[in-house]
């Protein structure tokens, strides 16, 4: 018995792990106290459980070094590896029909010398455990014959028996309802607390990783792209980055703790590493008449913007869901000098502009008169149909102001299908998609 | 918290159990294979009353019952033919059975654990080519012809050995996984059938012999054969046994197993290492027996469950029962030709393992239901 723990319970310096070509880890560096919960997060593919396997020591690093309990993990042996670290898989696939009991022994091993069997406190340890995750009733009951989620919290049983120091899990609540998984994970982070065990636990989950772990570290694309407390790790701009999702942040009121709540993929290249960002182009509507352009921009890959727009306003509900920056007025106002002055910095922003056959009345005539000052400089598309004169409700200005913008060049189009290629070809967008070749027709 | 002792899972005394019966069944089967044997025995069948005194007197370490033979010890010399053949052929037989099948279940069942693969068997990694081919030299080259007995088994285990090294050393390297070496191992063993091909090719008179020594039987036996293949046998026997709890997490696959302690690539190559061993005595000294390495630790797992604690040495003890009713069963059917003891157990073994097949489909698909 040492006197005092190591002040580290795992280190990694500058991990790099290569599979094939292929780079799995790069350059973490990743430091865990004794009795700390940290979750690791991460899309799929970003290296959770390739560093989750470099702890345990099933794959020696490219470069850096992994230590455990201040050693480096190559230097101990297997067996004294087992007795630092359990490790709880993401889905283990028995062969046989062992009672659940003797499976939870199994995890007794590193601790048994030659010809030792189990000890009746290695019993009661493998009993409490399997109470611990609620199957003790189910001790005598067969590997092959408990469900997917009973089997998962036998797996977490062995890996307690273990008595290590340090725990691992790879996603431990994969196959569990929403009671075992706030229970399972409850009863880690109470590992963590009162027993001073690390835990290091590959969560899909950024809820529940918020809510139970002490750390979050985000992995992205093999590098460690954010560490810390959930509350200052987890943020929308982060998630849109690394998930390449829209999401809200609240936090509940009582404690603080920061929940997510997604809403739907970003395809505008927000995400690392997707296609290139086209546009940002920016759209002008209302009354409904943008959302279908304003999700095709977005399903085609543009960076979109919307504006002027009123509360309440279908088109704004659309630019909403879908994430995007808007210039917004209250509603059914008359736009004010504040929504204009945003819709004007938008306008500026965008590399084109596009207007959807709105209908046009007091409230929004200055969507289109304000697009005098852009259009010079930047490629305006109006789509044509309706015809401005069915949808001109100011007595005839909406068609002046409209005409105007064709004369200062403004390009008509009659529809959705005839704007792609110009579009494109304003942004110089190169190889359009399958989609827009379809749909090029006559007018191209 | 003093927590009541729990008590044993039930499993703990069905093993027990299944001891004792198999210790029973075994010295019942003895006495009943000598005796069959003898009574059998053509043209001059031995009473059994003459049989069972001279077991007893043998058991009894000689208290029971006088010397059925003159003189002070126990020798073929003052024997009259009657006890020479029970002393001498019929006891060393049925006690070769005993060893070769518990060597040939227990390599089965340790080479089923390793390879988590219930159709594995005693000559999967080809071992056995080796063992054939070094027979096949003592016969075509007729090398030690005098003491032919001697030299054929030595050559053989030497073959076999022989072999797995060899599929060890192409194996071994930085990539070497374990089916790497099954690979290798069926590489060599097309290599060795190739050569032996080649080999009996041009000496057609060696091929016969071979033949005979290929189907396996108990036709070496003697005290001085039974007592090298009891030796090595018991040595590479309670090696291997030690393995079981490594056997059980490595079913959990080789990660886990690793996680939990157990050096997996270190233990498998151990565990085959030992079971090719334990393999290359049996066939060293009876040729190729097949069936009885497969099927035993399938019996044991179902009568005992798969803790490999009891299914090695379980399978040793059924694979001795299988093989030595195999042979009582030859004996019965055939007794006045000596039918090689590896086709009898091919023909018994293959609707047995027909069988088996059928029910574990069946409880694979209640269980995925």
């Amino acid at each position: 018995m040492t006197a005092s723990p190591p002040p580290v319970a795992v280190r990694l310096q500058a991990v790099s792990v290569t599979y094939g070509a292929r780079p799995a880890l790069h350059e973490v560096s990743l430091t865990v106290a004794p009795g700390e919960f940290v979750a690791l997060a991460g899309p799929n593919g970003s290296g959770k459980t390739t560093l989750l396997r470099a702890v345990l020591g099933f794959l020696d690093p490219t470069h850096g070094r992994v230590e455990i309990l201040g050693q480096p993990v190559g230097t101990l042996s297997v067996r004294e590896r087992a007795r630092r670290v359990a490790w709880v898989p993401q889905a283990e696939q028995p062969r046989d029909d062992v009672p659940l009991l003797d499976y939870v022994l199994y995890g007794r091993y590193p601790h048994q010398g030659l010809l030792e069997g189990e000890t009746p406190e290695e019993l009661r340890l493998a009993l409490s455990a399997l109470e611990a995750v609620g199957l003790g009733e189910l001790a005598g009951e067969g590997l092959l014959s408990i469900s997917g989620g009973e089997r998962q919290r036998a797996t977490l049983a062995r890996a307690l028996v273990q008595s290590t120091p340090i725990l691992l899990l790879d996603e431990p609540t994969a196959h569990l309802d929403i009671a075992h998984q706030l229970d399972i994970l409850g009863r880690v982070r109470a590992l963590a607390r009162d027993r001073g065990v690390t835990v290091i636990a590959a969560l899909h989950d950024l809820n529940l990783a918020a809510r139970f772990a002490d750390r979050i570290a985000v992995l992205s694309r093999g590098r460690l792209v954010a560490d810390g407390p959930p509350a200052a790790v987890l943020s929308e701009e982060l998630v849109a980055r690394v998930w390449g999702i829209s999401a809200d942040l609240h936090r509940e009121p009582r404690s603080g703790v920061p929940y997510l709540v997604p809403h739907h993929l970003l395809t505008d290249g927000s995400r690392e590493g997707t296609s290139p960002t086209l546009g940002p182009v920016h759209v002008v509507g209302g009354g409904g008449a943008a959302s279908p352009i304003l999700r095709a921009l977005v399903e085609e890959g543009f960076t979109v913007t919307a504006g002027a727009l009123h509360l309440l306003d279908s088109d704004t509900e659309t630019a909403e869901a879908l994430g995007l920056a808007s210039a917004i007025e209250g509603p059914f106002a008359p736009l004010g000098a504040e929504a204009r002055e945003r819709h004007r910095v938008l306008r500026r922003a965008a590399r084109a502009i596009v207007v959807a056959p709105f209908a046009v009345g007091p409230s929004n005539l200055a969507n289109l008169e304000d697009l005098v000052d852009s259009v010079g400089t930047t490629p305006t598309f109006l789509i044509g149909r309706p015809p401005i004169t069915d949808r001109d409700f100011c007595g005839g200005r909406a068609s002046e102001a409209y005409a105007d913008l064709v004369r200062r060049g403004a390009v008509e189009v009659p529809d959705l299908a005839n704007l792609w290629p110009r579009l494109r070809g304003a942004l110089g967008a190169p190889a359009p998609s399958l989609r827009t070749a379809s749909a090029g027709g006559p007018h191209g | 918290m003093s927590a009541p002792v729990p008590r044993r899972a039930p499993r703990a005394r069905r093993p027990v159990r299944a001891v004792a019966w198999i210790v029973g069944a075994g010295a019942g089967l003895v006495v009943a294979s000598v005796l069959l044997e003898s009574v059998l025995l053509r043209p001059h069948p031995i009473p059994p009353v003459v049989s069972l005194r001279l077991l007893a007197h043998m058991l009894s370490g000689g208290a029971l019952f006088s010397n059925p033979c003159a003189g002070a010890a126990l020798g073929p010399a003052g024997c009259s033919g009657a006890t020479f053949i029970v002393l001498y052929i019929t006891l060393p037989e049925v006690l070769l059975a005993l060893i070769v099948g518990a060597a040939l279940g227990m390599s089965g069942g340790a080479l089923q654990g390793v390879f988590r693969n219930p159709l594995a068997d005693p000559f999967l990694l080809g071992i056995s080519s080796g063992g054939t081919l070094g027979a096949a030299i003592v016969y075509v080259y007729r090398v030690g012809e005098a003491q032919a007995d001697l030299y054929l088994p030595a050559f053989a285990f030497l073959g076999s050995v022989a072999t797995g090294m060899l599929i060890f050393g192409i194996s071994r390297g930085r990539s070497s996984s374990i089916e790497t070496v099954l690979l290798s191992g069926v590489a060599v063993a097309n290599l060795l059938s190739a050569i032996l091909s080649l080999v009996l090719l041009y000496n057609p008179f060696g091929a016969e012999q071979l033949t005979f020594w290929l189907f396996g039987g108990l036709a070496l036996a003697s005290w001085t054969v039974d007592g090298i293949a009891f030796g090595a046998v018991l040595i590479l026997g309670t090696l291997l046994a030690l393995f079981g709890r490594e056997l059980n997490l490595l079913q959990l696959g080789p990660e886990v197993a690793q996680s939990s302690g157990v050096d997996a690539l270190r233990v498998r190559v151990t565990v085959i290492l030992l079971a090719s061993l334990t393999t290359a005595v049996a066939v060293a000294f009876t040729g190729i027996i097949g069936f009885v390495g497969l099927v035993s630790p399938h019996i044991v797992r179902r009568l005992a469950g798969s803790d490999y604690r009891i299914v090695l040495p379980g399978s040793a003890a059924v694979g001795a029962l299988l093989l030595l009713g195999a042979n009582d069963a030859s004996v019965l059917a055939f007794p006045t030709s000596y039918l090689p003891l590896g086709i009898f157990t091919a023909f018994a073994g293959v609707p047995f393992f027909l069988i088996l097949l059928q029910r574990q489909r069946r409880s694979a698909g209640m269980g995925s239901a």
